[in-house]
């Protein structure tokens, strides 16, 4: 049994339109239909000028996420029956529209990359592989899911006033994943990396991320982890350095 | 020592620190200062006179001036921490940022000499 829905869907298209426009769309949905990526790709089957990313369709590539009713998510995880009429589609905000609902991701990941999201270990390599205590690598648990959809980081105005300077929650993440990770070396590194009024302490604990994440994540805690760490390790290190002088005055 | 945190190594958790430590003081101080209120009772007496002489005797002891110046840097130091926040966080033009900073130094400078003025003139 065929349902109507509406929608509004942003379009640009940078080669024809002077503008981004809203194009309504009144569609007939399948039964079959659950899923708002469903309902997109019945769209361009009337109109396929649309343009938009998609690829697993189950919430693990992180290709589908927009700016759904006004909250970033994944289209393929979101359900049609969840959402209010008209349903207001476009791109993720804070990042540059290449066309419809694709943006331009480059600034994403030149921040994911600048927290070297890779495992640092200079020991040769062991016969078999880097071992964990299971305690070990649950402390990964709540962020090795990230699947880089953008979600968080395109929802942060953090990220949004200072894209090239601040990392963006996502980034920061992984930066904790590894900084947390008991194979890795370069915690000291890693923390350091994060150590200009801007990396890190742009964020204002607003919890936009947390509230977007459509793997329920938690970034903000992921970023509170870091700040801690520094305190801790500040603590720890009283005894292996020598004394400081401040104006003269000897302390720590 | 945490006061390592403090110093020009940490650019950023310097700044995010004091922040924090200012608000502590602070606290320390509004709840201590309504303790002190609820037990001292400088009010409620029988004719204004009175009240006015408990009032002044309770705020012209001299840890509660250099409390109050304590807790009013603070304050100055917690508010020029979270403007500069604001004026990284909006404006991008180095020369408008460093004017702005600059006219929010004067003010709370300003501020600064008027507290002390204040209670050291009650």
């Amino acid at each position: 049994m065929a349902k109507q829905m509406k929608f509004s869907v942003y379009r640009y298209n940078p080669d024809v339109d002077k503008k981004p426009y809203m194009q309504d769309y009144d569609i007939a949905l399948e039964d079959e239909d659950q899923m708002l990526l469903d309902a997109l790709i019945r769209i361009k089957e009337y109109d396929d000028t649309l343009s938009l990313r998609k690829s697993c369709r189950e919430g693990v590539c992180g290709s589908d996420s927009m700016n759904i009713n006004g909250k970033n998510g994944l289209a393929c995880i979101t359900k049609l029956s969840d959402l209010d009429q008209p349903i207001v589609l476009r791109p993720m905000p804070g990042l540059p529209v290449i066309r419809d609902l694709v943006v331009d991701m480059t600034q994403f990941f030149e921040n994911y990359n600048s927290v070297k999201p890779y495992l640092i270990n200079d020991e040769p390599l062991p016969e078999t592989e880097r071992l964990q205590s299971p305690e070990d690598r649950a402390k990964l648990d709540g962020m090795y899911e990230c699947i880089l959809c953008g979600a968080c980081t395109t929802s942060c105005p953090s990220f949004w006033w200072n894209p090239d300077k601040f990392v963006g929650p996502a980034g920061l993440m992984q930066a904790n994943r590894f900084i947390m990770d008991s194979r890795d070396q370069a915690t000291e590194e890693r923390l350091e990396n994060l150590e200009d009024p801007y990396r890190l302490y742009r964020c204002h604990n607003i919890m936009n991320c947390v509230e977007v994440c459509p793997k329920k994540l938690n970034p903000n805690a992921a970023i509170a982890n870091i700040k801690d760490l520094k305190i801790e390790r500040a603590k720890e290190s009283t005894d292996s350095k020598p004394a400081k002088k401040i104006f003269g005055i000897t302390v720590g | 020592m945490l006061i390592q945190l403090l110093t020009h190594k940490y650019p950023g958790m310097r700044l995010w620190l004091s922040q924090r430590l200012t608000a502590l003081v602070m606290a320390i101080y509004i709840v201590s200062l309504v303790i002190l209120l609820l037990v001292v009772q400088p009010f409620g007496n029988a004719t204004w006179q009175e009240n006015y002489a408990a009032w002044y005797e309770f705020s012209s002891a001299i840890w509660f001036r250099l409390a109050t110046l304590l807790f009013f840097m603070c304050l100055f130091m917690h508010a020029w921490l979270g403007v500069s926040d604001v004026l990284k966080d909006y404006v991008f033009n180095k020369v408008l940022r460093a004017y702005l900073q600059m006219a929010v130094d004067i003010v709370l400078v300003v501020y600064l000499f008027w507290l002390v003025y204040i209670l050291w003139n009650i």
